[in-house]
């Protein structure tokens, strides 16, 4: 008996927890306000499914697939702000691919100008590169990831306006526009490919001892290579996922409104990633993570913007009841009120054991 | 020697080893300054009127800036500055504007809003341990939603005491055939310039002459030393975060004076670019190490840089950001190398 007692104040202390005790919170509401909010219906003419939940995963599958990336960052201790730039990178490189030069393709239309695994391809190798060079500057200039990836923040969509000369290209392109759009066994592409970056970012990190390197050097990163660990090469891997999912993710933002917009795409991903993370459980001092918080994390804050959207507040005002919602789970999962809770359940337990 | 404190002369005092990143960054503000004058010097960019500019374009960062050096120093980072200024801007707008209020009044509030988001912000983080990204973060989205909230088109600001205090100057003079004169090209000086040389030369002296700057320093260099020491840590962060929102306030009312409306995406990223000043002015985001002339210094060097482009008038505007980020790179590499070859000796 008591066992189990002692089993349920630890789940009570897990953050997890609390992330999922408010996403159940906030679905509620939704479904107090509105009973059809759970509805889902089919619709043959497009083989989708569509529902405010659907609409939930599909719409946060960008924030989710950087925010594995990020995760790992910030179990190494560090931060990448770079990402939101790199999803504006990789729409320019994409679309510049898709139309080349605007004046001798002067209407958009399904075609490519290059060919598709280079849109696709080189988008995703820069990204890449583009985290090698933050993983590069943390790992072995030994400078600190919040600065080494603001570099690459500031002159990030800097970069992406000059590859496209300032300029905003739309294409029509087909076989591109399934990657935002398209859908595959009745749900949004988005959410299939967020399903596979998770599941690989998983196996990767618990099947094989990749994680188990990521929470050490998190922890010291100096024990760690002492007992032999490469904390450099770990750094590099995860800066460069992290970069190269930002490119996904770039992929999918750009294909959604099959255009490139250096100014807006991206904007803020980097702190709506890094919110997913803490939210999820990961301690921003570093060390143990866990990506199945992380991925709450990134529909709960999905679920706030669907909320305020479906119950028409202006669409602008979603941030302030972004940060009221967020400012309460922070304040819930934050070292003293969760040693107040533990204490509070130690008393009970105590009182309860006196009592027999 | 040891023990007895033996007060230095001013040099000693200038050639002090832990000002270098402050000369690093007046270094290369001089060479990029002498760039400039050497390409552009027949088209004006030695004129007064244009060093000047900076300063008039560059106010509202730099008083955010001082703001933002002294939280850096003590190792955390706010990120809610852009947003609290626009949100200044809106109450200044919105209240005259939409609602007759006086400027003074609409003042008064965004400085109880502005500073208490900031002392309420230093609160939690110091007091519930969350960190400060986090924290301001959530600052930042609450400004930029109630900024919405009050509306979502920019507003213009009509009224005789922000027109007045808008279109103040004063006119720079020289004394030629006996009698003062304006100079030419014409080069004055107006509220928002006085307000962050003044904002600049408060927080030196609050950082360098008052326990509590040397209590920042402390807790910058290690936050848990400067408890063991008895030094109010808690006390001492929350002022920090409420000082930055005062500054942030006031980088809103200066900006508000510049544009003469106000807009809730206005300043959108600001807080990067003052964090951007701070870094290439020498202050370690680590903590522990920063200075106000270098800060002043980090703005002038990022504000030359749009000068430069604008100038040229062949460049996309684009080419400011990278520049940025290579200059920041540049900062950060030098510093690098000091700290390592500090650490050696």
């Amino acid at each position: 008996m008591t066992m189990k007692k002692t089993d349920f104040s630890g789940i009570m202390q897990s953050k997890v927890t609390w992330a999922v005790i408010a996403e159940a919170l906030i679905l509620l509401v939704c479904f107090l306000i509105r009973p059809d909010f759970f509805s889902i219906s089919y619709q043959p003419s497009t083989g989708m499914l569509y529902g405010s939940l659907i609409d939930i995963v599909n719409r946060s599958a960008e924030i989710t697939i950087i925010s594995m990336g990020m995760t790992l960052v910030i179990a190494l201790g560090g931060t990448d702000l770079s990402v939101g730039a790199l999803v504006a990178v990789a729409g320019a490189i994409a679309l510049k691919f898709l139309r080349w030069d605007v004046l001798t393709y002067t209407t958009p239309g399904d075609y490519t100008v290059y060919p598709y695994i280079l849109v696709l391809g080189v988008p995703l190798i820069v990204c890449a590169l583009m985290g090698l060079f933050n993983g590069f500057l943390v790992a072995k200039g030994g400078i600190q990831p919040i600065i080494a990836t603001l570099i690459l923040m500031v002159c990030g969509r800097g970069i992406a306006q000059i590859l496209t000369d300032g300029k905003q290209f739309t294409t029509g392109y087909s076989p591109f526009r399934i990657i935002g759009q398209g859908s595959f066994l009745c749900l949004p592409m988005p959410i299939i490919i967020t399903v596979i970056v998770v599941i690989a970012v998983a196996l990767f990190t618990r099947k094989t001892a990749f994680g188990a390197f990521v929470e050490s050097v998190g922890v010291n990163p100096s024990a760690s290579r002492l007992s032999g660990i490469k904390a450099g090469s770990v750094i590099l891997i995860v800066f460069m996922i992290t970069g190269l999912l930002s490119g996904i993710a770039g992929l999918i933002y750009s294909s959604r409104i099959m255009s490139n917009d250096s100014n807006n795409a991206g904007l803020n991903f980097e702190m709506d990633a890094i919110l997913a993370v803490v939210i999820g459980g990961t301690n921003m001092a570093g060390g143990r993570f866990s990506l199945a918080g992380t991925v709450i994390g990134s529909l709960i804050i999905r679920t706030i913007v669907t909320f305020v959207y479906y119950f028409g507040i202006v669409a602008e005002a979603t941030m302030a009841f972004k940060a009221l919602i967020i400012a309460v789970v922070i304040v819930l999962q934050s070292e003293p009120v969760r040693r107040y809770f533990a204490k509070r359940s130690a008393l009970r337990q105590a009182r309860s054991g006196g009592a027999k | 020697m040891a023990g007895v404190t033996k007060k230095q002369s001013l040099w000693g005092r200038l050639t002090n080893p832990k000002y270098i990143m402050v000369y690093a960054t007046i270094a290369i503000f001089l060479v990029i300054y002498a760039f400039g004058a050497f390409l552009y010097g027949n088209k004006g960019f030695l004129t007064v009127r244009t060093f000047v500019n900076l300063f008039i374009d560059n106010a509202y960062f730099g008083i955010s800036a001082v703001g933002m050096t002294m939280v850096l120093i003590t190792g955390g980072i706010d990120l809610s500055v852009g947003a609290v200024a626009s949100l200044t801007g809106m109450f200044i707008a919105y209240g005259t504007t939409v609602l007759h209020l006086h400027p003074l009044t609409c003042i008064f509030a965004a400085l109880v809003m502005g500073v208490g988001l900031g002392l309420l912000m230093g609160w939690v983080i110091h007091y519930l341990n969350v960190p400060p990204f986090i924290t301001t973060l959530t600052g930042m989205f609450f400004a930029r939603g109630v900024c919405s909230l009050i509306s979502r088109e920019s507003i213009d600001i009509h009224h005789p005491m922000i027109d007045a205090l808008a279109g103040w100057k004063i006119y720079l003079m020289k004394f030629a055939d006996g009698k003062w004169v304006r100079i030419k090209p014409i080069a004055f000086i107006n509220f928002n310039v006085i307000l962050f040389l003044a904002m600049i030369l408060i927080g030196a002296f609050i950082l360098q002459r008052t326990r509590f700057g040397r209590n920042i320093y402390a807790i910058g260099g290690n936050e848990q030393s400067a408890a063991l020491m008895g030094l109010p840590v808690g006390r001492t962060k929350v002022l920090v975060y409420g000082f930055n929102g005062l500054c942030s306030v006031l980088a809103g009312i200066s900006y508000a004076l510049y544009v003469k409306s106000g807009w809730n995406l206005s300043l959108q990223g600001g807080e990067l670019e003052v964090i951007t000043c701070a870094v290439i002015g020498g202050t370690l985001l680590t903590g522990g190490v920063g200075y106000m002339a270098g800060t002043l210094f980090g703005v002038l060097l990022k504000s030359i840089i749009p000068a430069l482009i604008t100038f040229n008038g062949n460049l996309l505007s684009w080419w400011g950001k990278i520049a940025t980020g290579l200059l920041l790179l540049l900062f950060i590499c030098i510093q690098r190398v000091i700290t390592a070859s500090a650490g050696k000796r």
